[in-house]
């Protein structure tokens, strides 16, 4: 995977576990699980951020702001995001030189 | 959501008796190394990182001896449990400071409709905090007999 790829995923990864450590902390807690470590997980979100292209780091954001989702899997040679058919010639170029979008939507797509 | 329909998002495949590491790094990454080997996910890069980011949130290890470390990633498809046993103890982090002897791991894709992943999360909690069942899942012989304990047969 293209290692700006792979820190995309991590990040939204991230992105995820914060927002939803937000949102269901009462309902985590009351099964016992502790989250002392939101404001450090922030910090090494910023600092994971940080490490990403500007140019793909600004895309990500306007993705995610627009959809909830930047990176979307790519299954059964679709985009999962808006279901436009990725060309098989895309697979190819995956592990090369770029960070792949969707033709159609704009998202950035990952081959699970 | 009962233990039955909790099981069928694991398998034989997906079971580690007796996991080797003694620390918290190992531990984990031998758990993601078995879920890898026993499903047709490709990226144990993220698997792990995501696991590390959970715990660095807060340790799993929230049961008398359990740990359940867990989350939602870009790197799977559909929900996925896997269990582990270590008969040494793992240093977890644990609130109690206690080695911990089980582990159930459950990762979940970006989206689940219904939440599956917390329901699932929410009954194997519940379940577990029967002492009884603890001690026979330790001593179970293999996964079938794992999951007869924890279903009750
Ligand atoms: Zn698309």
């Amino acid at each position: 995977m293209h290692p700006q790829l792979q820190l995309l995923v991590a990040l939204q990864d991230m992105d995820q576990m914060i927002r939803e450590t937000e949102e269901s902390r009462e309902q985590l807690e009351d099964l016992g699980f502790r989250h002392e470590g939101l404001e450090a997980l922030k910090n090494a979100r910023e600092e994971l951020s940080g490490k990403i292209d500007p140019s793909l780091a600004s895309w990500y954001k306007r993705l995610t702001a627009r959809w909830g989702h930047a990176v979307v899997p790519v299954v059964s040679n679709l985009c999962t995001g808006c279901f436009a058919s990725i060309p098989s010639s895309f697979v190819s170029k995956t592990n090369v030189d770029k960070v792949q979008k969707c033709e159609s939507c704009g998202r950035l797509l990952y081959w699970p | 959501m009962d233990i039955v329909e909790v099981l069928k998002h694991t398998s034989p495949a997906l079971f580690l008796p007796d996991l080797q590491a003694t620390d918290k790094a190992a531990a984990l990454a031998e758990m993601v190394e078995g879920l890898v080997s026993g499903t047709s996910i490709h990226n144990p890069d993220t698997i792990l990182q995501m696991l590390q980011s959970r715990e660095h949130l807060g340790s799993t290890a929230v049961g008398p001896g359990i740990a359940f470390p867990h989350g939602r990633t870009l790197a799977v498809q559909r929900l996925t449990i896997l269990i582990a046993r270590s008969h040494a103890g793992v240093d977890f982090d644990s609130e109690d400071g206690q080695p911990t002897h089980l582990f159930f791991v459950l990762v979940a894709p970006p989206q689940d409709s219904g939440h599956q992943y917390i329901k699932s999360l929410a009954a194997l909690i519940d379940r577990l905090q029967d002492a009884g069942l603890r001690a026979q899942l330790g001593e179970a012989a293999d996964y079938d007999a794992f999951c007869a304990a924890l279903k009750g047969a």
